[in-house]
């Protein structure tokens, strides 16, 4: 069974805008999903057809062989979601919110407590468990929204911008207990993100979108293949040879294109043998951030 | 009804009456109408007997006659079956406004609205329990009112008249049928309107509008031009109790997510 299947997902808003066209894509069990794009590529839109919250104008989707559409509070049941539109009560404590939240998931007020108490723990939130939440900062209120998303143990946990608001080392620990829910118990995780650095970070695999449409799908290794961008071979040199000219990036810095780690022995005695002063030579893969360009920039080009 | 379905019920009725401002509001009405009122009436009544001139027409209507000089505990009768129910009919409508504004624009305001569609709950079992709290605290406020403008009356006819007044039996079918059905009434065009509100004040202007029915009431009851005899309460009874029905089923159909998250 996949944990998503979407299938010519699409969302048409009133006035014809098409905030998501035609997406397909399936997701396994136990995944880490990065779904890419910049503010209005249609991520939150997809969240919110996937939870039943929006119905789609074409195509189908399904959680766990769930339509959301029809049974949302099945959907509701086995996933958890953060969002920045989805609050929590300011007048109640962190404490007394994530026990609201675990009664009406139908835990048992003992397991309530317990989970609520591992979480915020685990969050970093112990401490302020008794204040209001009126009084919490931005990336508390953030965190105390991934405990509450994560109080019933859901299969799947849709994050949408989960660390917009996090200071960098709170993001750090953020993904650090996405990645071992997903190592440890299996959580299948579909994060929204335009962070790509940290995407890279947790995710397993990506898809890029652009204007509600679906650019690329694929782990890292798969999109860099498809954007054009390979392994270059980053070289400092003084007097390197002739055929280097083209690819210089600074005075005396080049970038060469590669196929395999094999050839870098070949590009240093070509250095030497032509005269020259080897100072670095070190392959370089291309980010997540560099392959979205290039797939953005080829997608604009067409 | 689901435990889910109370932990909501529960964290609406705190989360009024944690909330000092909303508490006040909720208060100072009901205390105004059974305190204040009857006690200015009778006070008047009983130290400035020219006042009574006034009520005579209103005293001619009822099933009683007097000659001369009324006793105060005619006019505390008059006052607690004639005249008091009207103003009493505000308590309900005043408060299940106030909490169903509360409870369902101020959640779409405060943006928790979003994360408990999120929950495992129906938006009909969430709409359910919505209502349900801001029913029972109707009910609960109407009824201490009750018990606080009794207690009022009879202390203040006893001392000033010597005797007690008797309540009608009409105050029954007031309690357990008009003031729940008024309630209900109140909360489901709340709820609808809701829908389009972006503000608890909206949504609380909206409710002024539900007074007017009651307005009449009181200008009839006054002028002497309409008195609220059992039969006609029954029927104003059961015709809000219909129009409730009818009205709760609508809203409830008149609800998508889609239309909820604008």
């Amino acid at each position: 069974m996949n944990a998503v299947a979407m299938n010519g997902l699409t969302k048409a808003y009133a006035g014809g805008k098409l905030a998501v066209d035609a997406v397909s894509l399936t997701l396994e069990p136990g995944e880490v999903f990065g779904f890419l794009g910049p503010n209005g590529a249609g991520k939150t839109t997809t969240v919110k057809l996937l939870e039943g919250m929006l119905a789609p104008s074409g195509g189908s989707c399904r959680v766990f062989d769930t339509d959301p559409a029809r049974e949302p509070e099945k959907v509701h049941a086995l996933s958890g979601v953060v969002t920045e539109h989805a609050q929590m009560y300011d007048n109640l404590t962190g404490m007394q919110n994530l026990l609201f939240f675990g009664d009406l998931y139908g835990l048992s007020v003992t397991e309530s407590r317990s989970r609520a108490g591992e979480l915020l723990a685990q969050l970093e939130l112990a401490e302020a468990k008794d204040q209001r939440l009126a009084t919490y900062s931005t990336g508390m209120r953030q965190r105390l929204s991934l405990a509450r998303a994560l109080m019933h143990r859901p299969k799947i946990l849709f994050l949408d911008e989960p660390t917009s608001g996090l200071d960098p080392e709170s993001a750090q620990n953020v993904h650090r207990l996405i990645r071992s829910l997903a190592e440890e118990e299996g959580t299948t995780v579909f994060l929204c993100t335009h962070q790509l650095r940290y995407a890279q970070e947790v995710c397993t695999r990506y898809g890029l979108m652009a204007q509600g449409r679906l650019l690329a799908l694929g782990a890292l290794d798969a999109l860099r293949e498809a954007s054009g961008q390979g392994m270059t071979a980053r070289v400092r040199a003084k007097a390197a040879p002739e055929s280097f000219v083209p690819f210089r990036t600074a005075p005396e810095e080049y970038l060469l294109p590669l196929s395999s780690e094999d050839q870098l022995p070949q590009i240093a005695r070509s250095v030497i043998e032509n005269g020259g002063e080897l100072y670095q030579l070190s392959t370089q893969l291309p980010s997540l951030e560099d392959v979205y360009f290039a797939l953005t920039q080829k997608e604009a080009n067409l | 009804m689901s435990r889910s379905m109370l932990a909501i019920i529960k964290k609406d009725i705190q989360g009024i009456t944690a909330n000092k401002r909303m508490l006040s509001v909720l208060f100072i009405v009901p205390l105004v109408l059974t305190i204040f009122i009857p006690s200015m009436f009778l006070l008047l009544t009983h130290f400035i007997p020219e006042q009574q001139a006034e009520l005579t027409r209103l005293v001619e209507m009822l099933p009683v006659s007097v000659q001369g000089e009324l006793p105060l505990r005619v006019l505390a009768e008059l006052l607690l079956n004639y005249l008091m129910p009207p103003f009493f009919l505000l308590i309900p409508i005043m408060t299940s406004s106030v909490m169903s504004a509360t409870s369902f624009v101020g959640e779409k305001e405060k943006r928790t609205l979003e994360t408990l569609l999120y929950s495992p709950l129906s938006l009909g079992q969430i709409f359910r329990a919505k209502v349900c709290a801001a029913f029972f605290l109707s009910i609960a406020v109407s009824a201490v009112s009750f018990g606080v403008m009794l207690a009022v009356v009879e202390v203040e006819s006893c001392l000033l008249g010597g005797s007690l007044a008797a309540p009608d039996w009409k105050w029954l079918l007031i309690l357990l049928l008009v003031s729940p059905a008024v309630s209900l009434i109140a909360i489901t065009l709340i709820v609808r309107f809701s829908a389009k509100a972006q503000s608890v004040e909206d949504a609380q202007q909206g409710a002024v509008f539900l007074i007017l029915p009651v307005l009449f009431l009181f200008v009839g009851q006054f002028t002497g031009v309409l008195l609220i005899s059992g039969w006609l309460l029954l029927g104003i009874g059961l015709v809000c109790a219909g129009l409730a029905a009818v009205l709760l089923r609508r809203a409830m159909g008149s609800f998508h997510y889609e239309k909820l998250l604008k």
